[in-house]
């Protein structure tokens, strides 16, 4: 990549950085303290519903099939090959976030799975003591200090929120395949698509069983999801028991007792 | 003179031992009631897990309802289903009489069980491991563990401990950063809302029948 396409990625980013903000500022907020994120929540259901009836209807089943038809080894090597497509947009946020050392172990890991592991089809830098991370660009923002601002459910793509969603441009921009012609670019997307869907059948066959409104349940899951990620799966100590800081007359005695 | 200061040398070293020995005896002694402090603190954790294991063993030989009568007593002891009752439906917790509140603690103990049954139903060498323990409040604690199965990575099982009337029982569980207690809250909160407290009843009764197919 020239210094310039690196200058004009650069520049978007920064430019989305500061939309982001602006959308944080002024994201309204209500006082129901646990759906204050989700301002937009008529419009989210709305989309939400209709990835359910399309995703039912058509995505599931594909997934359930290849899950049927592919043996485990090649579903493993394709996870592991677009997964490694996707790592230069979590190197650039490990330093983004100021994660030196980790953004050096996630380089080395991308160089050894792209040569050793072929193309990434293979994961051998975990047994060589690279760990796998998960950083993203609405990660970086939570760390800069922008407000995570509503909640959004967007088509085809599920749940994110205003700032989350700006992982969208460097994600696309970071991974080779945009470069390429569409007439490949199409296929494999779906490929990619069918894979991701199928990893996730036994976490959405949960939420199914588990859920009594999926919507909710989905909303709620993502956005602690999301602050499991921030804090690198080690949130801190307080904050844990908000959850009872929340419509608490303080008296915490049972009138039936 | 010479005596005199050697014995004065002397006192003053059985002096500095015996200090010595007295804050050793007294950080054992601290330590060891941290140490059994943490241990009451963790026992329904304990107990729990124990019986989590138990009940994923016998998963193959037993069928749904004789595991959900094994892990009755155990849910029983060791959540406060009551208090997460009230908090899971929070502000409408005031707005229903007596006698819907104690069918709804009846059906979320129910739905627990059934969920805990449902979830826990095949053994592989999995284990619970304890990690720590970190003070909220006076009388609430986070007790951080994990769950390890042989292939996967590692699955953090975080509990929220509390003291009420001498005992200290789980009040939430954090399963890799999903707090189960907010995520009910927000979903109950939504039904309530929109189709009424007869909905929800309905709901978690339907729940806890397709979890018994599991």
């Amino acid at each position: 990549m020239t210094s310039y396409h690196f200058y004009n990625i650069l520049k978007k980013i920064i430019m989305l950085a500061m939309l982001c903000i602006m959308a944080g500022c002024a994201t309204t907020q209500t006082t129901d303290n646990y759906a204050k994120d989700d301002t937009l929540e008529p419009a989210n259901r709305v989309f939400f519903d209709l990835n359910e009836t399309i995703d039912q209807a058509l995505i599931k089943p594909i997934a359930e099939v290849y899950v049927d038809v592919a043996p485990n080894f090649l579903r493993t090597g394709i996870t592991n090959f677009f997964e490694n497509l996707a790592y230069l947009n979590v190197i650039l946020n490990d330093l983004l976030q100021g994660k030196i050392n980790q953004g050096l172990s996630d380089a080395a890991r991308f160089v050894a799975n792209s040569t050793i592991g072929i193309g990434g089809l293979f994961d051998v830098a975990t047994s060589m003591g690279l760990p796998e991370h998960d950083e993203d660009f609405g990660q970086t923002l939570a760390v800069w200090g922008v407000d995570e601002g509503s909640y959004l459910y967007i088509p085809f793509f599920g749940p994110n929120t205003v700032r989350g969603s700006t992982d969208f441009v460097p994600k696309t921009l970071l991974n080779p395949f945009y470069y390429i012609s569409s007439a490949i670019l199409f296929p494999i997307t779906a490929i990619n698509a069918v894979n991701k869907r199928a990893n996730l059948l036994e976490a959405s066959n949960i939420r199914d069983e588990a859920a009594v409104d999926p919507y909710s349940f989905t909303r709620e899951a993502y956005l602690q999801q999301r602050e499991y990620l921030i804090h690198d799966g080690n949130p801190p100590v307080t904050g844990y028991d908000d959850v009872f800081n929340v419509d608490d007359d303080g008296s915490g005695v049972l009138k039936i007792e | 003179m010479l005596q005199k200061i050697r014995k004065m040398m002397l006192e003053k070293k059985y002096f500095q031992s015996t200090m010595l020995f007295l804050c050793l005896a007294f950080c054992a002694l601290t330590s060891h009631a941290g140490n059994k402090q943490e241990q009451i603190i963790q026992e329904p954790i304990n107990q729990l897990h124990e019986a989590l294991i138990n009940v994923m063993v016998i998963s193959n030989s037993t069928n749904f309802e004789e595991r959900y009568k094994y892990l009755e007593p155990v849910i029983e002891k060791n959540f406060d289903i009551n208090l997460i009752s009230k908090v899971v439906l929070s502000r409408y917790w005031k707005s229903i009489d007596e006698e819907t509140k104690i069918k709804f603690i009846g059906i979320f103990k129910k739905l627990t069980i059934s969920t805990y049954v449902s979830r826990f139903n095949s053994y592989n060498n999995q284990i619970f491991k304890n990690i720590s323990i970190d003070q909220l409040k006076e009388n609430r604690f986070l007790v951080k563990t994990e769950f390890k199965k042989s292939d996967k990575n590692p699955i953090s099982f975080n509990y929220i401990v509390q003291k009420s009337n001498e005992k200290w029982r789980i009040i939430s569980v954090i399963a890799n950063g999903i707090n189960d207690l907010s995520l009910k809250r927000a979903e109950y909160a939504a039904i309530i809302k929109n189709d009424g407290f007869n909905a929800l009843i309905s709901k978690l009764e339907q729940k806890i029948d397709n979890s018994q197919t599991n």
